[in-house]
């Protein structure tokens, strides 16, 4: 065998071969006959070399030890979470399928662990299982965007479907999580973890058909409802000056920073409704609103309905020529699409949504009328995601060319502006150099 | 079958709902859901098929003198009763299609009655339309009706060959638009400003232009970036120019409730809160990518001619449609 790429040091060629003399391993010269290099047996690693013997020569593969880990890993978290046996089988056979993909094999420790999180995770999905990502997260202690990359690829690569969770079952696990009861508090503070995950349960729905929820991550909002669950079980002067931080502190969980703005949205739905209480004289704020939540939700159906058609009836005494003006030029085709959403509309009058009649009508307003190039329906309705009643300000682009066939001319003029004058590119090269130079001086 | 109710039958289908004929041709299934809709006397459905075919050729022997001479408007307005029946049978299945709990199960019960109501009256109210083939029928409008929003495109991806190969550090010494930074990218970012895109040429010779807001402009701009690579000194031509993708997007303007579309659309929907506020949906059939937001935008993806875009959107817009109320 010839040694690449050595050189003997005596005649200088480099027709070197590996001689074995002894089973110690030598580098001779063929020509001079001199040794360029020997490992003495003193050289050889203690306790034997890392290649074992009877690795080299077993017949059947041997799981790997990450594999081995990460399936205790997976039984780990099983234990920790309290999940059944079938839910434990299923994460582990999902683990041992996706270990062996190529995406999954030769990655960072790190990496197979959050993989061991996702299959527990999505085991838990198909079983009807409520739990968030957040929490394998928490689990892992992991970034949770890493966590989510590794579970759309695990799902694409194993070609499995995770059914949809909803927050209303997430939310009774997630109360448990509150250390609020009467054995960690104080008596003033405490409250039954079953009133209130009753509570927050209804706080939460109601958010879901307010459009608070659709979109946004889940735990956010359920912190929000469980903390004015809690306010407005007994709304004593002590838990309404608690603020949120000191309210997570207390009941030891991590507060999450979006909450704050979702109590302020929770409770703006909650005003809106409380004004429709027929026996409260005062007007309904941010401040007091608290106090009557039991009472809102309880009559909540009730309360929309009757928030709706206040809503429609200040809307029409608002423009009411608006809609005389929009009936003749409104070309939606036949009489049948009117007539049968009148019909939807006069059904299902108990929920939400915008009076279509209403706003289809002002939008076509809109169109013909205000500068403004997006009408922005959710103004003119009671309940709209957020995201569209604060509709961010979009830089308007001027309109581009139109009519461009794609062969017209193209000027030289043009194309030469684009190009660099020769006395341009001199400069560039130099001080290009003088940079690079300098950099390299600096480094 | 008696031959004296047969006949009595026939009779009663001439007199009041000769558009048993029209139905026939048009679509038999839903004539035979809807005749056991409006009618309360059960019968099973072979016997009516039988009915309805034997009618069907009683009619042709039939004196059809009494007919006006004018039938235009006849054949236009028999569709009508034939799109509204259809139309109502869509409602029926889009409100089944909604397999939320709604509250108001009353209203539900309120609706379907209202339809089926509405079914028998227009039966009854619809003209005579006789299928002689001398008939020209206006072509149908379509069941459901279009939805009036036009998706606008925002940005197409298009290549093309420049067939020569390139020397990369000459073109970004001798062009002001071009930036190059080997270690980063291996190739010229350049970029123009009418119309307003970036291209990436690479020392192939091939080129990637982004940017562009209609196929035709981003032509014009591959053309005016393979001119500046010409007036630098290389030869380079034009060839193999093809769209690779297009995006675009548009609003319909109501709130959309994710939730429930991806209970219903499981195969095709992908909604992770958690992760991305928008829901995923890949449609079949045109292979089009869509993300749908609870503010109503949505935004089309994975297009390589602008007619995909528009038939994935009269696709998915009665779907939203029908998530529009919870």
């Amino acid at each position: 065998m010839f040694a690449a790429g050595l050189k003997c040091p005596g005649c200088g060629s480099s027709n070197i071969v590996d001689d074995d003399l002894y089973c110690q391993a030598q580098l001779v010269c063929v020509d001079c006959g001199s040794v360029v290099s020997e490992g003495t047996l003193a050289d050889d690693p203690v306790g034997g070399t890392d290649v074992s013997y009877s690795r080299t020569t077993a017949v059947t593969k041997k799981p790997c030890l990450n594999l081995i880990k990460g399936l205790e890993r997976v039984k780990e978290m099983c234990r920790i979470l309290r999940l059944n046996s079938e839910i434990e089988d299923l994460a582990l056979t999902y683990f041992r399928q996706a270990y062996q993909q190529e995406s999954f094999i030769n990655v960072t420790l790190q990496r197979k662990e959050v993989l061991a999180g996702c299959c527990v995770y999505v085991s838990c999905r198909q079983r009807d299982w409520p739990i968030t990502l957040g929490t394998i997260s928490s689990l892992l202690d992991a970034d949770p965007t890493l966590v989510g990359g590794v579970y759309q690829e695990m799902i694409k690569i194993l070609n499995i479907q995770a059914p949809f969770v909803s927050i209303t079952d997430v939310i009774e696990a997630h109360v448990q999580e509150y250390k609020i009861s009467a054995q960690h508090v104080t008596e003033e503070l405490a409250e039954d973890s079953k009133v209130l995950t009753k509570r927050a349960v209804a706080l939460v729905e109601l958010a879901g058909d307010s459009w608070i929820v659709t979109g946004r991550r889940p735990l956010p909002i359920m912190m929000a409802a469980t903390y004015l669950a809690w306010q407005s079980l007994n709304p004593n002067k002590h838990r309404l000056k608690l603020s949120l931080d000191k309210f997570c502190h207390l009941a030891k969980v991590q507060k999450r920073k979006p909450a704050v703005m979702r109590i302020t949205e929770l409770k703006e739905v909650l005003c809106k409704l409380g004004r429709e209480l027929p026996w409260v004289r005062e007007t309904v704020t941010q401040d007091n609103v608290v106090r009557l939540v039991g009472d809102i939700l309880e009559h909540r159906h009730t309360l929309l309905t009757r928030a709706l058609r206040t809503h429609e009836t200040a809307m029409q005494a608002d423009c009411p020529q608006a809609s005389a003006l929009n009936s003749p030029t409104e070309e939606v085709t036949p009489s049948q699409r009117s007539e049968s959403r009148d019909q939807t509309a006069d059904a299902s009058s108990a929920l939400q949504l915008c009076p279509t009649d209403r706003t289809e009508n002002q939008e076509g307003d809109d169109s013909h009328q205000t500068e403004d190039p997006e009408p922005n329906w959710g103004v003119r309705v009671l309940f709209a995601p957020p995201c569209v009643v604060h509709a961010k300000r979009r830089r308007v682009e001027p309109p581009p060319v139109q009519n461009v066939t794609g062969d017209e001319e193209i000027s030289d003029s043009e194309i030469d502006s684009y190009i660099r004058t020769p006395q341009e590119a001199r400069a560039f090269a130099l001080m290009q150099k003088a940079v690079s130079s300098s950099g390299s001086g600096n480094s | 079958m008696d031959d004296l109710a047969l006949e009595r039958y026939f009779d009663d289908s001439i007199a009041n709902d000769p558009s048993y004929m029209v139905e026939e041709e048009l679509d038999l299934q839903s004539s035979l859901k809807q005749s056991h809709e409006s009618r309360t006397n059960s019968r099973n459905s072979s016997n009516l098929l039988g009915e309805t075919e034997t009618s069907g050729r009683l009619g042709n022997d039939l004196d059809l003198s009494f007919l006006p001479d004018d039938l235009g408007n006849q054949s236009s307005s028999s569709t009508v009763p034939a799109t509204a029946a259809t139309h109502q049978n869509a409602e029926l299945d889009v409100l089944e299609d909604r397999g939320i709990n709604l509250d108001n199960l009353h209203g539900m019960a309120v609706v379907k009655r209202q339809v089926t109501v509405n079914l028998g009256s227009e039966r009854n109210a619809s003209p005579f339309c006789p299928m002689t083939p001398m008939t020209p029928m206006t072509p149908m409008t379509p069941v459901t009706e279009k939805s009036g929003i036009i998706p606008q495109l925002q940005n197409i991806v298009s290549t093309v060959n420049l067939g020569c190969p390139l020397d990369l550090k000459f073109i970004a010494l001798q062009a002001r638009n071009a930036e190059y930074n080997p270690k980063r990218f291996a190739a010229v970012i350049m970029r123009i400003r009418e119309p307003r895109t970036t291209a990436l040429i690479f020392s192939s010779g091939k080129m990637v232009c982004t940017g562009a807001k209609s196929e035709e402009q981003s032509r014009l701009a591959a053309r005016k970036y393979a001119r500046v690579v010409q007036k630098l000194g290389f030869p380079a031509r034009f060839l193999d120019f093809k769209i690779q993708n297009m995006v675009a997007s548009c609003d319909v303007c109501f709130p959309i409730r994710l939730e429930g579309l991806v209970l219903t659309h499981q195969q095709f929907s992908s909604y992770e809160p958690e992760l991305f506020p928008g829901l995923i949906y890949r449609m079949v059939k045109p292979r089009i990518v869509l993300l749908i937001f609870v503010s109503g935008k949505v935004v089309l993806t994975g297009a390589k001619e602008r007619a995909e875009i528009y038939e994935a959107f009269e696709n998915i817009y009665p779907i939203l449609k029908g998530f529009r109320k919870q």
